[in-house]
């Protein structure tokens, strides 16, 4: 029906299109002029790839040399800089925030974040009296705590608190991509950035507020509700050791971190708000490659502890070193940028992940000594001398292990049960492995057998526990191993199932072992061994799945 | 090797530098080479956007900062305005689909092929009245005026509605009827100027976040006083919140009216020279009494008499009103009773005054003026044979190709395919298939049709999906044209980007299939955006909305934006001022001009004999209530300011994706919750008669018992909405549906 396919309809375009030829319409032929001809079809995809507004519009401010918003934000910035004992801090107005989550956006397209980052989000509160019943978005970012939880557990020194400002800065090129500072936050601050292989998060927009000018939340918010104020550190360490002191209900607990951030409301926000996701049970995450690695250390400090005390230790304590170099390996896996793992010893001084590497770096060089001094028959005193410096760093990275997810203050991960959790893993893999190396020689005890499976049995039972209903909490949907525990019998509910179904048919084989005795064949042993390792990998990884703790509140997810 | 990295390339991806252009800091990869500013194109707000540049395209943008209308803020939707433009799912050809029923790309003259031979063949076989078009308010108001033009005077459609009909409608028809012409009477300076200000079914933190924005920077301490059934963020914010029963509001409002009349508080001198018919509506509301009022709203005396006081001479009042208004049931009547309220008290035409709607759309008012659907060009009646040889006149075509009868409304379209009367519709820049109420029956009526062509961005809406043929459209961003707010604000919108493939304005889609179609003769004068917004400047001359002292879109950039009237006498008043730099400001009001204008300050209305209307009429109750299978009652509404209607642009920002629940959410109240067994975060299921959705609980008291709320972005609440029309407006009823909710037990 249309023939405008061919090019009867001809209109002179200059080559470069530049949007001042009118496109012929109708019948009417063009005269064919000296340049191309355009169908009309060809003329508007032309005219759809020319950009004209520069040329057609007067530029506006074009010699501007101040912020035109600066008028907006003026009084929401300091008149002056923070002197001694005082430091910058974000101050949020509750009661005109409103909602709009404009700072979210600005933030992200102010800073030229990737796509999905931001480094402040908002979520929602929702309760109060059936009467006069409250909604009220809270907005948050980056507290610059006192007490940065993020700058004391990074191991590679990446984090800075400015001593004028209080901002707490991270250095992107220092980072590792760890994650442990994911770990750390209470307030789930640095986010981790898949493309980069580092974490990020929010600076205050130093670089703005050197220059006088506000930060991108600060200048973006409609209603002016975000503002920089000078804090006196006096006063906040006085506010956050109140007792139950949380930035806003079901916070985290400010004394953990000492956050700055101030959240300001006339109304009564009390604990009869809820945050909109306060019964979202997402599984947290993974970190596979960290699930391997402390299973392996345990199994490795396990083992060559319990080859000290079996006979002909040497072949044990090999196992013992290369199950050692394979958990340092596969925590390498777990870094954002491995070539400069090295970086991850900086923080000796006050990171406990630089501790355990330290110690377990220790550790595998120890073990490989203690070994080789067997084999080729060094003095007694020498080999004792690395079978002590073995053992000591063995024990030493474990409970560094367990001190780097102590610190974190999560319920979950408090330091004796994990102290409990860890060790138990230490003994029961460490007497699995050992069994099975000494079956392979044919020299399994009956003793070494019953102690294995009374560990294995009392490891099952310790990891049941927390599956009992309400007795660790109460029924409070806000206490944090209530969410454990809907995390386990929830959507996690096929690893606790497995976890479980391995430590079970794990601890009947060692019930054979115990039948068999010394005369256990190897595979049998073999099997059992990997029966246990399987159980406590997924034992480990509910450990990491299941953590929940007091956050800022969310949107429903 | 350095043991400490302060600096290097990772630090270097967030630097920043001075941006000049008064912008501060931006980032460096971004830094502008120029600016340009224009409209943006989700709501009517209509705020200023300062678009970085490099080499002409578009890398960023801030909100201007001395704009008037939205003094540098933005809502997380214009900041990520952009972004939707290089969504991977743009389209970049046409597609058409094959005798395998399948969508395949196909090149622009096969699709044009395709449009125009099917088009035509529909027509032979069912006449030309059986193919109708859908147009937006998403699209410039030359856009949508040469498509009114091109289907009505080209391509002899009868039938074309725009989904404004889903937001404003009743706006349109309310101001018709009281005051003479569709014309809101505010400037956004009122929001500061008022001492009290009422906001009628309205969420503007949320829906509006940069007027609430106004709002806030009120200078006299007004009260705000917010009706609407849920504690919603701009209840929360508001000095007087009245949580009254859904559609109750009109009650309330004659039962206000009653009080005002009772305590005498009317500007007796407004009424007697500027309104007529208010003996009528003194004795309408006389049954109004207190009791009344609150036995049927469910109000507290205590706080309905607060808010008669908040209405006492001498105080500012500007009442704003919404969709809890417009979508319902009685919405034109409600709107009115807003207005009665305002006309009596004498709160119009002066400032922090005015019955005030606020619009939906980026361009819902342009679209009321000039998408020549149910309305003809400039607010004129097709039937009116005078108004028809005046427009084919100003066009300079033959008066015998405009049609002298109306055009059906969207739901009277919508029941044609169902009737088997149309047969072949074009859907431009709109999702019904998600939008339209009772999603159920109108996905399966746009499947009966015998051609369905959809013109949009993105090939995966779910009509376009339906579609036999889809147009890959140019956005926002990439192209000319203009939009009009919700202040009758007059911005322009530019071309700051290309958009990929073979995507094309929809103006240039238009020209291309009037030239196809064999009428491309009749719009030679229409030959780009600008050129076709002059023509509807000649078109608006004579008419209240009157802008034909605009000479160009340079002339609108450059003052932040013209509000109508703006006719040719103000500009040469303005030019007289200027070279005789006269002090006086000109008191007559069609020669008045200043960046914030309202109207009516005269007293003058647009009915022939310059008077405003009392209209009025009793009021119904909803068609479907709650009953024993169907105990709660279903509002929806907007969910978040980072959510668009249906999500076609916003759902592509993965930031915006971050302000709201990813999830389908029904909010309840506790007490409904615990009746039912339902927690927070429970997945539920919500049923209606006409159908049920999956969604996860959000129990909370903002939602008063018996109501649950469901937000409309979401692809499936209109499964649950119930079919019922304005009878005055045809708008949809989306807020009222009988429904329940239960636990979805897990397996």
């Amino acid at each position: 029906m249309t023939d405008l396919a061919e090019p009867h309809l001809p209109v002179p375009v200059a080559a470069g299109f530049t949007g001042a030829a009118p496109p012929a319409s109708g019948g009417a032929a063009g005269a064919p002029g000296e340049e191309s001809f355009l169908t009309p079809i060809d003329y508007w995809l032309a005219e759809q790839q020319s950009l004209t507004a520069v040329e057609r519009f007067a530029q506006h401010h074009a010699t501007a040399t101040t912020a035109d918003h600066e008028t907006r934000y003026r009084d929401l910035l300091p008149l002056s800089a923070p002197e001694p004992g005082e430091q910058y801090a974000f101050e949020v107005d509750l009661d005109s925030c409103t909602g709009c989550k404009a700072c979210v956006a600005a933030c992200h397209s102010l800073n030229g974040l990737d796509e999905d980052e931001a480094f402040r989000s908002v979520g929602t509160l929702l309760g109060g009296p059936r009467a006069d019943p409250v909604i009220q978005t809270v907005t948050t970012a980056c507290h610059h705590c006192l007490d940065p939880a993020c700058m004391t557990g990074c191991p590679t020194l990446a984090y800075e608190k400015d001593p004028e400002t209080g901002i707490v800065r991270h250095l992107d090129d220092q980072c590792i991509g760890c994650q442990y500072c994911t770990l750390t936050c209470p307030y789930e601050v640095p986010s981790y950035n898949t493309r980069l292989g580092i974490v990020r998060k929010c600076d205050m927009c130093a670089g703005r507020l050197a220059e006088g000018e506000a930060p991108a939340c600060v200048q973006s918010c409609p209603t002016g509700s975000i503002a920089i104020r000078v804090v006196s550190v006096d006063e906040v360490m006085a506010e956050t050791s109140r007792a139950g002191a949380a930035l806003v209900p079901h916070a985290p607990h400010s004394a953990i971190t000492r956050p700055t951030t101030r959240y300001t409301t006339k109304r009564s926000l009390t604990d009869d708000v809820t945050a909109a996701d306060h019964r979202s049970v997402e599984p947290a995450h993974a970190h596979t490659p960290l699930v391997v690695t402390l299973i392996l250390t345990q199994l490795a400090v396990g083992m060559f502890g319990l080859g000290l005390l079996a006979t002909g230790s040497a072949p044990i304590a090999a196992v013992a070193f290369f199950t050692g170099v394979l958990a340092l390996g596969a925590s390498v896996l777990h870094l954002g940028r491995p070539q400069i793992a090295w970086k991850a010893v900086l923080g000796l001084r006050r990171s406990w992940v630089s501790r355990e590497i330290v110690a377990f770096g220790t550790f595998a060089g120890a073990t490989a000594a203690y070994a080789l001094a067997r084999w080729i028959e060094l003095p007694g005193v020498v080999v004792g001398s690395l079978a002590l410096v073995a053992l000591a760093t063995g024990v030493a990275g474990v409970v560094a292990s367990v001190m780097i997810y102590a610190v974190t203050k999560k319920r979950w991960w408090a330091a004796p049960r994990t102290a409990v959790t860890f060790g138990l893993t230490t003994l029961v893999t460490g007497l699995g492995g050992t069994a099975a190396v000494l079956s392979l020689a044919g020299r399994l005890s009956r003793p070494l057998v019953v102690a294995l499976a009374a560990a294995a049995a009392a490891k099952l039972i310790w990891d049941a526990l927390p599956l009992r209903r309400a007795r660790l909490d109460g029924p409070s949907p806000h206490a944090p191993l209530a969410a454990t525990r809907a995390l386990l019998v929830g959507p996690l509910r096929s690893i606790t199932a497995r976890r479980f179904a391995f430590g079970g048919l794990a601890v009947l084989f060692v019930l054979v072992m115990v039948a068999a005795g010394p005369s256990t064949p190897p595979a049998i042993a073999l099997v059992t061994t990997a029966l246990l390792l399987a159980g406590e990998l997924f034992e480990r990884r509910l450990f990491f799945l299941a953590v929940s703790s007091p956050r800022m509140p969310g949107e429903l997810r | 090797m350095k043991l400490r990295s302060v600096d290097g390339p990772l630090t270097r991806e967030l630097l920043r530098e001075p941006a000049r252009f008064g912008l501060g800091q931006v980032p460096a990869s971004a830094t502008p080479d120029a600016t340009t500013r224009m409209i943006c194109g989700y709501c009517s707000t209509g705020c200023s956007l300062d678009v970085h540049l490099q080499d002409g395209e578009a890398v960023g943008l801030t909100p201007t900062a001395d704009h008037p209308v939205n003094l540098g803020m933005a809502c997380p939707k214009g900041w990520e305005a952009l972004t939707p433009l290089a969504a991977p799912d743009r389209l970049t050809q046409p597609l058409l689909r094959n005798e395998h029923g399948k969508l395949v790309p196909v090149d622009w003259p096969t699709a044009l092929d395709a449009f125009i031979s099917q088009m035509r063949d529909v027509q032979q076989r069912h006449g030309a009245a059986s193919t109708a078009f859908l147009s937006t308010g998403q699209i410039p108001t030359e856009e949508m005026a040469l498509l009114g033009a091109l289907t009505k005077f080209g391509m002899g459609m009868i039938h074309g509605d725009g989904n404004t009909r889903q937001c404003m409608a009743t706006s349109v028809v309310a101001y018709k009827e009281a005051f003479g012409f569709d014309a809101p009477p505010y400037t956004y300076a009122d929001f500061e100027l008022s001492d009290t200000v009422v906001f009628y079914g309205s969420n503007p933190a949320i829906a509006h976040p940069i007027m609430w924005e106004r709002v806030k920077r009120n200078q006299r301490g007004a009260s705000v006083v917010v009706v609407d059934p849920r504690r919603t963020e701009t209840a929360m914010a508001a000095d007087l919140h009245l949580a009254i029963r859904p559609k109750s509001d009109l009650v309330l409002l004659y039962g206000l009216a009653r009080q005002l009349l009772a305590r005498d508080w009317v500007d007796w001198d407004f009424v007697r020279a500027h309104t007529n018919d208010l003996g009528g509506f003194t004795e309408h509301v006389e049954p109004y009494s207190i009791d009344r009022v609150c036995d049927e709203t469910g109000l507290d005396p205590a706080d309905f008499i607060a808010l008669v006081d908040l209405h006492a001479p001498g105080r500012r009042v500007s009442s704003w009103w919404t969709m809890g208004v417009n979508q319902s049931h009685q919405g034109v009547r409600t709107a009115q009773a807003i207005i009665n309220v305002a006309l009596l008290t004498g709160n119009i035409g002066k400032p922090g005054t005015g019955a005030n709607s606020i619009t939906g759309q980026c361009n819902a008012m342009g679209s009321r003026l000039f998408s020549n659907t149910v309305s003809m060009f400039g607010g004129r009646d097709f039937r009116d044979a005078g108004q028809r040889a005046e427009v084919a006149e100003k066009l300079g075509i033959d008066v015998n190709r405009i049609p002298d009868q109306l055009s059906w409304s969207y739901d009277r379209i919508i029941e044609g395919i169902h009737r088997g009367e149309i047969k072949g519709l074009w859907i431009i820049a709109t999702n019904t298939a998600h939008s339209w109420i009772n999603q159920s029956d109108v996905r399966e009526l746009l499947g009966k049709l015998e051609l369905l062509v959809v013109q949009d961005l993105y090939g995966t809406t779910e009509t376009a999906q339906r579609a036999d043929l889809v147009l890959p459209a140019a956005g926002w961003g990439e192209k000319d044209g203009t939009f009009i707010n919700s202040e009758r604000r007059i911005g322009v919108i530019k071309r700051v980007a290309r958009a990929p493939g073979q995507a094309l304005t929809d103006f240039a889609i238009f020209k291309l299939i009037a030239d196809a179609w064999g009428c491309g003769h009749l719009f030679e004068e229409w030959s780009s955006p600008e050129a076709t917004f002059t023509l509807l400047a000649r078109l608006s001359e004579g008419q209240p909305c009157d802008f034909s002292g605009i000479e160009s879109y340079r002339m609108i950039d450059g003052a932040g934006g013209i509000q109508w009237p703006y006719p040719v006498e103000m500009r040469e008043a303005e030019h007289q001022e200027g070279s005789f730099g006269s002090a006086k400001p000109p008191t007559d009001r069609r020669r008045r001009s200043k960046n914030e204008r309202r109207l009516f300050e005269d007293g003058e209305f647009f009915h022939p004999d310059g008077r405003a209307r009392f209209v009025f009429s009793d009021p119904e109750p909803p068609k479907e209530r709650p009953s024993a299978g169907f105990p709660l009652v279903l509002l929806t509404g907007r969910g978040s300011s980072a959510e668009w209607h249906t999500n076609t642009r916003t759902g592509k920002s993965a930031v915006l994706g971050k302000l709201h629940p990813a999830c389908t959410r029904v909010e309840l109240h506790p007490d409904d919750a615990a009746a039912r067994g339902i927690s927070t975060n429970d997945a539920v299921t919500v049923r209606t008669r006409r159908g049920q959705i999956e969604a996860r609980a959000l129990v909370t008291p903002t939602v008063q018992e018996g109501q649950i709320f469901v937000p409309m972005h979401d692809a499936s609440t209109n499964r649950l909405t119930f079919p019922s029309f304005d009878p005055h407006s045809r708008q949809p009823s989306y807020k009222h549906a009988a429904a329940e909710v239960t636990r979805v037990e897990r397996s």
